[in-house]
């Protein structure tokens, strides 16, 4: 039955994280995504860590290649004139364009959305900046990581009197990714039947304040907004992450409700807590917190976080261990489904990837191929895709217009 | 310039959802906000769990005026449907045999008592049928019980957030409920790669979304540290690159100092006046600057410590560096750019009257993100979207009744 976006080509000027996370999702949906590269300016991913034996490269980085499986990639110099109308040619050729340049940037390209349509009068076009690309800080940079802070994020997150945390990974960029390219095909469906493209103006900022919709509603209707206070919610108790058994050894329990808490004091072996007046309702154990999560701390602590995982999880108690990076690969529940991807790469050779978390039972999102080393395709795509003949391809190379 | 249309991308599809976690809620709000017809199906009597968690006006507890209901049911209708007994579970088929799309996100368990398979749903070959489990519908931890937490940790990021150094403190959930909108935003992606394929198969499909994967899908560069270098994640996850980090400014509020290339720190050396240590071999770049950030934070901390907030990263922009500050909603809700971009909008809603709430995360030219009613009350639509779907007055009474299952 093919892939869902089988047939689709994708003009990816994307970099970094956020961008790529996108167009890597319209890959695993059979999109054929074509990103640009130049040695001039080295995507910001390739010249990060890890590379296998720690010596940099930017074809053998682990975080590049994580968050590009599936694409495809050309040397093409968008700084010389001529690398812009060949990218132009590209997108004369493609459905969509994808870029997360900051404000302003793409347009001063020669490259923004009213001089690409008027070679591909239909395109789908997403510019997914920082900021967007109106408003008066429009031309502000932004990296993923800074989107935590700025969105209100860091300032929800916490322990209990500290100050705001930032959340252990870059979460403005993927969250605008998968946003992105979510919109990207909403345009395309409507594109498929009315013919017509579009122009998307996405915010990192804005798509990262929408996964903090409800505690807006919170400063919105009572003029302040949730206090920091660790894992502990107003909803659940106890709701948290106790030490185990082991050095920085974890395990995170949740009781949604009474019956729950009731079970899990008794798989702890203490089910006379269960009708401890100091813990009876959830207000009960919300007023006595402290207490609640001492005493379950003594029973984990006298356990291994696995182990005490499958005596809560018997009993009908969501606990599961903070997986580290290895607990996540070696995960035995991860292992039977169709989610890792381990396809040879040209110089990491087989390496464990994350794939695609949508499982389409009929037409598939899957990753084809490992992300691309610098250039993979120049052939490939400056013959079939735009028919040059190999000699204009020596001709560009040899210019500097392929590097 | 394109002129809007004024309709949204995804006018005319018709979406039924029904859920608890608030995943299925915000998939079906991304669909929804895009111009979908979404009809939500709670259980009569409590409703969407949803409508207990708040915040609440005044704090004072109401159904209808909790404002994560209020956030993730917008655009859509609602009705009230026991799925568990026989005639509401007629009802609810009758929807679906007529809709484009069903969204839902309780365990595998679960959705096999009430019947929630995509066999069952056949009937329909156009059905686009997405069920957001927990952690799939295979493997051992299949009926394992799980909160947004237990998600979040089984994914890999609770481990990755507290503090490098205090290893006596807890890993620690990020704010709020990231697990749910992670499977929401994976839900209404896979949703609408099944609906673009439906075009050319004249068929739908089943998606399944685990949200484990989700979170394990978005760990940046930790899983591949361990893939590639056999390096274990630490808290706060890998940062290699340094200055990376949260410094308290003179007023009290909080700024990310951050610079990834080397131009930036370059343009925050000129900043600071080129100050001695910035001169120094442990400075001399991002990833020297990192393993040697122990040493070099209290002279950026006590450098940060002159400025007020604002004017820092005002000035820190000003120069192309891209440092931020931890905002505070009310910061947030006050942004002289967001304002002019009309990020934040008003919804005028019965109960909770007019109130302003997030808005779009991306701006359609041709057909606008639009909020065009506000969540609804509890069975609101019931006589509406029944009688629509062909169902008698009396039929539909004796459902509102709860009547014989």
């Amino acid at each position: 039955m093919g892939e869902p976006l089988e047939g689709i080509r994708v003009a990816d000027f994307t970099w970094v994280w956020a961008g790529p996370m996108c167009t890597m999702q319209l890959a695993h949906m059979g999109a054929e995504v074509i990103r640009m590269e130049t040695t001039g300016r080295i995507c910001t991913l390739r010249m990060l860590p890890p590379w296998p034996g720690g010596q940099p490269d930017p074809n053998r980085s682990g975080y590049f290649n994580q968050y590009n499986q599936g694409k495809r990639s050309i040397l093409l110099n968008l700084q010389e004139e001529e690398g812009r109308e060949i990218a132009k040619r590209l997108v004369a050729v493609s459905d969509v364009a994808v870029e997360n340049f900051a404000g302003g940037v793409i347009d001063r390209m020669g490259l923004g959305y009213e001089e690409l349509c008027k070679v591909r009068p239909d395109l789908v076009m997403i510019s997914m900046s920082g900021y967007g690309h109106t408003g008066p800080d429009s031309s502000f940079v932004s990296y993923g990581p800074a989107q935590v802070p700025l969105s209100g994020l860091s300032s929800l997150t916490g322990y209990p009197g500290e100050g705001p945390m930032h959340v252990g990974m870059s979460y403005g960029d993927p969250n605008a990714g998968l946003h992105a390219a979510f919109a990207v095909i909403a345009a395309l469906y409507r594109q498929d039947a009315t013919g017509e493209g579009q122009y998307i103006d996405m915010s990192q900022w804005e798509s990262s304040m929408n996964v903090l919709g409800d505690a807006f509603m919170h400063q919105v209707m009572n003029g302040d907004q949730p206090a920091r206070n660790g894992s502990r919610v107003p909803h659940m108790s106890p709701h948290g992450v106790f030490m185990c058994a082991g050095e920085d050894r974890w395990l995170s329990i949740a009781c949604g409700n009474d019956d729950e808490w009731r079970a899990l004091a008794a798989a702890m072996g203490r089910p006379e807590l269960a009708g401890d007046a100091r813990f009876l309702t959830l207000s009960d154990r919300k007023a006595n917190e402290d207490e609640l999560e001492m005493l379950i701390m003594e029973w984990t602590l006298q356990h291994d976080p696995f182990e005490a995982m499958d005596i809560l999880q018997a009993a009908g108690v969501a606990a599961y261990p903070p997986l580290m990076n290895r607990e996540v690969l070696e995960s035995p529940q991860l292992a039977v489904r169709d989610f890792w991807v381990e396809k040879e790469h040209p110089q990491v050779g087989v390496r464990r990837h994350a794939g695609v978390p949508y499982h389409l039972s009929d037409t598939p999102a899957a990753v084809w191929r490992a992300a691309p080393v610098m250039g993979q395709d120049n052939d490939y795509v400056y013959q079939e895709v735009l028919g040059m003949t190999p000699e204009e391809i020596a001709d560009y190379t040899a210019r500097g217009v392929f590097k | 310039m394109i002129t809007p249309i004024m309709a949204g991308a995804l006018e005319g599809l018709t979406v039924i959802e029904c859920g608890r976690t608030g995943a299925a809620a915000y998939a079906a709000k991304l669909l929804a906000d895009l111009g979908a017809d979404v009809v939500k199906v709670e259980a009569p009597g409590t409703g969407d769990p949803a409508r207990a968690l708040g915040p609440f006006p005044g704090g004072i507890p109401h159904p209808e005026a909790s404002g994560t209901f209020l956030y993730l049911n917008t655009n859509k209708r609602g009705i009230a449907l026991d799925i568990a007994s026989a005639n509401g579970r007629e009802a609810l088929d009758r929807l679906v045999s007529r809709a484009d799309v069903f969204v839902h996100d309780f365990p595998p368990a679960e959705a096999d008592v009430f019947g929630l398979t995509h066999e069952r749903f056949r009937g329909n070959e156009k059905l686009v049928m997405t069920s957001i489990f927990p952690f799939g519908s295979n493997g051992p931890h299949r009926d394992f019980k799980a909160y947004d937490l237990t998600l979040m940790s089984a994914g890999g990021w609770t481990w990755l957030n507290g503090w490098p150094g205090r290893m006596e403190m807890p890993p620690l959930k990020p704010y709020g409920f990231q697990a749910a909108y992670q499977g929401g935003v994976n839900a209404a992606l896979g949703t609408m790669g099944a609906l673009y394929a439906r075009r050319r198969t004249g068929r739908g499909q089943h998606v399944e979304i685990s949200v484990q994967e989700c979170i394990a899908s978005i760990l940046e560069m930790n899983l591949a540290f361990w893939s590639y270098m056999e390096t274990p994640a630490v808290r706060w996850g890998q940062r290699p690159i340094h200055p990376i980090e949260m410094f308290q400014c003179k007023d009290g509020g909080w700024i990310f100092v951050l610079c990834i290339e080397e131009h930036q720190w370059q343009a925050l050396v000129e900043l600071m006046d080129t100050p001695e240590w910035t001169q120094w071999e442990v400075s001399a770049n991002r990833f020297v600057r990192a393993s040697n950030w122990d040493a070099l934070r209290p002279f950026m901390e006590g450098w940060v410590s002159q400025w007020n907030t604002e004017e820092l990263y005002r000035a820190a922009q000003a120069k192309r560096i891209p440092f931020a500050p931890a905002s505070t909603l009310g910061y947030l809700l006050e942004s002289e750019h967001l304002k002019v971009r009309g990020f934040f909008v008003e919804v005028e809603h019965p109960a909770a009257g007019k109130l302003k709430q997030v808005g779009a995360p991306y701006k359609l030219s041709r057909t606008p993100w639009e909020i065009r009613r506000p969540a609804p009350l509890l069975g609101q639509h019931n006589v509406e979207v029944l009688g629509e779907a062909g169902m008698t007055a009396d039929d539909i009474a004796a459902l509102a009744t709860g009547g014989a299952g």
